[in-house]
């Protein structure tokens, strides 16, 4: 009797399920193209870009009572992508999110959520202007801006000077240039005693963890090669195996933490250094005394025109936008020279805008320390606009982890069977 | 909704009538109390560190920092995650949230028990079956549709109603009020119905005030699973103003990264504020749980 | 899942009251057709809060299928077993899968035989009894979010447990290390759950008559064997649904591996289905992946409790 009952039940359910769930209308592009009024938006919830957000938000209020921004600091969850991608789906995602990363831009583009910045007139040549050449990494393969490139943080090696001292290395030059020159440094740090590990990028296998220990230092050892060129992965090379070899060399010397850790470990003293951009500056403050190079190559090389990865964000335009005239002119106007010159006082990250050096000169002046990512900000590599992108590092990530961090694999198998997996992923039209 | 939630439960004391199946007292109860003190020890030790945890000024992991040391004593931790969380507004979502699946339980729910009990209906043993179904499907195949359903469709993202939805009708305590409402003998049913009693008077005045005992059994069970359900409001509530406590909690653990001077006391700190309720309740209500002999309606 | 005895079914006796359309009522509606509206809430509930979303959850674990924007039209073409060929295909599942077997292989027997154990050691009248009960069932009404957080503290690299072991503690500690992810899951696990099953058990104890106990002792059984031969045959039915419940549990674990291990562990070796399914569902934006897991998911606990069914059934 049991038996057919739970058919019974099986039955109806599959009856109910079959018709697959239409969705609610979603917004009409064409009369939204030129709507204007309130609009909301996201920021990160970093301290000090909330701050900047705020003001921007309240000076663009006092002068535009009748299109009010509303902002408020994204959802927490894992990843920003998973809380914009749910948002999206469920059509209650704001305006524009500053917050966009440009690994998800493909992802976006392909459920519909993200407007196309060239409909709006003089789209693309704003951002082309205010950019520079660099611009075009961020166009997606139909060559059009679904983001705007906005900020970066030139990714680079901050090193804890006090524990350099205490383990008798030089805190002004320091020896880093070169992978030798590093690793020696490293294994003076820890065998010291002065700090438990020389550096602790986080190990755990989130996909956007490669930016932060094996993609800067490709870009550096390429010469500034994007992890994917014309559809085909580059990183199974010579350079993409240096620098795993490299990496693979700090995890087995345990010079580097292979658990996940809680907290910030190199504002607690537990690593000596730390592979970051500018934005963390604000969280070192009174913790650290730091100072900052070029991430290392097999060469070695000085000098500040090393390339590097550049953590961008970016702002995107999202699809349940009913007020979009509102919201590009709010974008420009988060953009402007002003805005940008407040965020870089605020924050400390690079607004993408050519020649800041010399258009903030006096903030450069009054924090040199700055000087340096302001100078790498002009060589500095993107996630490549690929489709299924996030798939593709998450591949990375588990291959990588897999081989050089927990060491059960060689390096230069795991890369080329990463390799392989990538270029079908790249291929493949359908999105995801 | 999730399998996690209560079974039904039962309890070991007896009606006065019944001589309880107990081993006498003649045998040295010496071994018991010792297997179970170490068991006891096992199980509460983690809640004595998580209280000594959360008043640690600085993190004090080593076997002296078990023990309550007056120099590292503060309550810094959990003003700290109350800055971080708001705690009472995390508490409050939790106590709407609970609330609303107890209320739908409490009269959806016994309905339902009642009418697959005592009441004789075309198609009572397919809503059996079904309800048997839903308690064997876990809760996490069922979450990708039903976040379309609910956020999409129904446009209940980011709202109390969306949070209870799935969890509205509990149905093991359905299962557990259909079981203590089949013991019930029918001649009392009969009874009234032949002077002429509705259905509904002959549940609200006869049925319920008998199994009312078990009814808060099954309730105080109930209460547990809202209470400290994750992934259902961790999906659905993205704003923090709407997240109950143990979502909040959870992303602050996740995503802590250091800013606290003492990660893990703040987290501690938290915890035991989430686990005090629950803990509470249950202690306050245990005398009431009642031997019902659960297991003779659980047969093969 | 074991059925359930019905009550006791006495037919109306030759009811001649009534007309022939009220005849005809109860016959298609039943004795008691306010039955139906009784249980028309939970009906409607059960039909659109799960009957819908299982059959869509199956519909699109044939199709591919990744969410989109509402409004946007995007092709869900039929793929027949295509997505289950990828998820059977996928190491990572299959880690996941020995996962769950490592973790059944620790916390099933645990669980069984501790709650058994103490619910044996509570079931006499000894002082101090309503303490005891309580101090199991505590961790078992606690948030698992709660105890986390502190198990997390105890258990973490310089943590209390690692101190108290000294040079016994594993490296890199218990959490993050490969060998002891799973298993310090599985520990977590059977220490959280156990109070629920010792009360099972002590209901289950009480109808062990006290004869039997009476008749090991005459011959002279030691208290081991009369656990052997009296109590453990006595509580059969009890062990089959903890098995059950343990079974189902370990095959639904989410939240534990997600926040004692970060979701996955140590190079994947805590990662449970689910959280699979809510990484590739949600996270990854593959629904129709996580879709095909999870109906893979409930035929293998379906199989599972379907097979326990008949040898219980073929025991008794």
């Amino acid at each position: 009797m049991k038996p057919q009952i739970t058919l019974a039940a099986a039955a109806v359910a599959l009856t109910f399920g079959a018709a697959a769930c239409g969705g609610a209308g979603g917004v009409s592009a064409t009369s939204a193209a030129s709507a204007t009024g309130p609009i909301s938006i996201w920021y990160s919830n970093n301290a000090q870009e909330v701050t900047w957000g705020e003001q921007m938000v309240a000076s663009w209020n006092s002068s535009h009572p009748t299109q009010k921004v509303t902002g408020q600091q994204i959802p927490a969850g894992q990843s920003s992508e998973e809380v914009i991608g749910a948002a999206i789906t469920a059509g209650s995602e704001p305006c524009l999110i500053y917050n966009t990363s440009p690994a998800s831009v493909p992802t976006f583009e392909n459920q519909g959520g993200l407007v196309p910045l060239n409909d709006f007139p003089g789209g693309a040549s704003y951002i082309q202007t205010r950019t520079g050449p660099s611009a075009s990494v961020y166009k997606s393969p139909n060559g059009n801006y679904y983001s705007l490139p906005w900020k970066s943080n030139p990714v680079m090696i901050f090193y804890n000077k006090k524990i350099f001292a205490k383990a008798g290395i030089s805190t002004t030059h320091p020896p880093l240039g070169s992978y030798s020159q590093f690793l020696a440094t490293a294994k003076k740090v820890v065998s010291s005693g002065a700090a438990k590990y020389a550096i602790y990028p986080a190990p755990t296998s989130e996909f956007f963890q490669s930016w932060y220990d094996f993609y800067p230092l490709y870009a550096a050892e390429s010469g500034g090669k994007q992890l994917v060129v014309n559809k085909k992965a580059t990183f199974d090379s010579a350079a993409g195996l240096a620098v795993a070899a490299f990496w693979q060399q700090m995890y087995a010397q345990n010079l580097a933490g292979k658990g996940a850790y809680t907290g910030d470990p190199f504002a607690s003293g537990i690593a000596a250094m730390a592979i970051v951009g500018p934005w963390a500056i604000a969280t070192y403050k009174g913790k650290v005394n730091w100072g900052e190079v070029p991430v290392p190559t097999t060469k070695g090389s000085s000098g500040d025109k090393v390339p590097t990865f550049s953590d961008a964000k970016n702002i995107a335009m999202y699809a349940s936008c009913k007020n979009r005239a509102t919201a590009w002119a709010f974008m420009k106007y988060s953009t402007s020279t002003r805005q940008d010159g407040k965020l870089l006082d605020m924050t400390g990250q690079m607004p993408m805008r050519q020649g800041i050096q010399q258009l903030y000169a006096p903030y450069f002046t009054a924090n040199p320390s700055y000087k340096q990512f302001a100078a790498e900000a002009s060589h500095v590599i993107e996630v490549p606009n690929v489709a299924n992108s996030i798939e593709v590092w998450q591949t990375f990530r588990d291959d990588w982890s897999k081989s050089v961090i927990f060491g059960q694999e060689s390096p230069g198998k795991a890369l080329a069977a990463a390799a392989a997996k990538v270029n079908q992923l790249v291929a493949s039209n359908s999105s995801q | 909704m999730t399998a996690q939630t209560a079974r039904p439960a039962a309890d070991d004391i007896a009606a006065p009538q019944d001589a309880p199946a107990i081993e006498p007292r003649s045998q040295r109860p010496w071994w018991r109390l010792i297997v179970l003190l170490f068991g006891a020890l096992v199980f509460l030790f983690p809640f004595y560190y998580m209280i000594i945890g959360s008043l640690q000024k600085k993190q004090n992991t080593s076997l002296g920092g078990a023990l309550p040391q007056p120099g590292n004593v503060t309550l810094h931790n959990y003003s700290q995650i109350n800055a971080a969380l708001d705690l009472g507004r995390a508490l409050i979502n939790s106590g709407i949230f609970t609330g609303g699946v107890l209320f739908g339980t409490a009269v959806f729910g016994v309905l339902a028990g009642y009418a697959l009990a005592q009441l004789r209906f075309r198609g009572r043993s397919l809503l059996f079956a079904v309800m048997l179904l839903v308690l064997t499907v876990p809760f996490q195949l069922l979450i990708i549709p039903l976040y379309v359903l609910i956020v999409r469709n129904y446009g209940l993202g980011d709202s109390y109603l969306g949070m209870i939805a799935p969890y509205a009708i509990n149905s093991t305590a359905v299962f557990v009020f259909r079981q203590y409402f089949l013991q019930l003998p029918k001649e009392l049913f009969d009874a009234a119905r032949i002077d002429g009693a509705s259905e509904l008077r002959v549940l609200t005045s006869i049925a319920l005030p008998l199994v009312r005992p078990a009814l808060l059994t099954a309730m105080l069970l109930t209460f547990i699973g809202p209470w400290n359900e994750f992934l259902w409001p961790f999906l659905i509530t993205k704003q923090q103003s709407l997240q109950p406590l143990a979502v909040a909690l959870a992303n602050y653990i996740s995503t802590v990264s250091g800013v606290a001077t003492n990660p893990y006391g703040a987290i501690l700190a938290g915890a035991c504020v989430l686990a005090i309720p629950a803990v509470a309740l249950f202690i306050a209500f245990q005398r009431h749980f009642v031997s019902v002999n659960i297991g003779s309606g659980v047969k093969g | 899942m074991s059925s359930l005895a019905s009550p006791g079914t006495a037919t109306s006796r030759g009811d001649t009251r009534g007309s022939g359309m009220k005849r005809f009522a109860r016959a298609v509606l039943g004795r008691q057709p306010i039955g139906l509206i009784f249980g028309a809430p939970y009906a409607v509930f059960i039909a659109v809060l799960f009957a819908y979303p299982l059959g869509l959850a199956i519909w699109i674990s044939f199709h591919r299928y990744f969410f989109a924007a509402p409004g946007v039209s995007v092709p869900r073409p039929f793929v027949g077993l295509a997505n289950y060929q990828a998820v059977l295909s996928d190491p990572a599942v299959r880690q996941a899968l020995l996962n769950v077997l490592i973790f059944l292989v620790i916390n099933v027997p645990l669980t069984v035989g501790l709650s058994l154990l103490l619910a044996t050691a509570l079931n006499a009248a000894i002082p101090f009894r309503t303490f005891f009960r309580t101090s199991f069932y505590v961790p078992y009404v606690t948030a698992s979010v709660a105890t986390v957080g502190v198990w997390l503290f105890m258990f973490s690299g310089g943590g209390l447990v690692s101190n108290a072991l000294g040079p016994l503690a594993p490296v890199p500690s218990w959490l993050i290390n490969q060998k002891w992810a799973m298993p310090s899951v599985a520990i977590y696990v059977t220490w959280k759950g156990l109070g629920f099953y010792i009360l099972l058990y002590l209901a289950a104890l009480q109808n062990v008559p006290k004869e039997l106990y009476e008749a090991a002792s005459i011959d002279g059984a030691s208290r081991w064997h009369k656990l052997k031969s009296v109590t453990v045959p006595g509580v059969r039915q009890v062990t089959t649904l903890v098995t059950l419940l343990a079974i189902i549990t370990g095959a639904n674990l989410f939240t534990e591996p997600y926040l004692l291990t970060g979701g996955g562990g140590p190079n994947g070796k805590s990662t449970s289905p689910v959280l699979l399914i809510y990484q590739t569902g949600i996270e990854q934006n593959h629904p129709d992946f996580a879709a095909a897991l999870g109906v893979i998911l409930v035929i293998g606990v379906l199989l599972i409790a379907g097979a326990q069914h008949l040898l219980d059934r073929g025991q008794s």
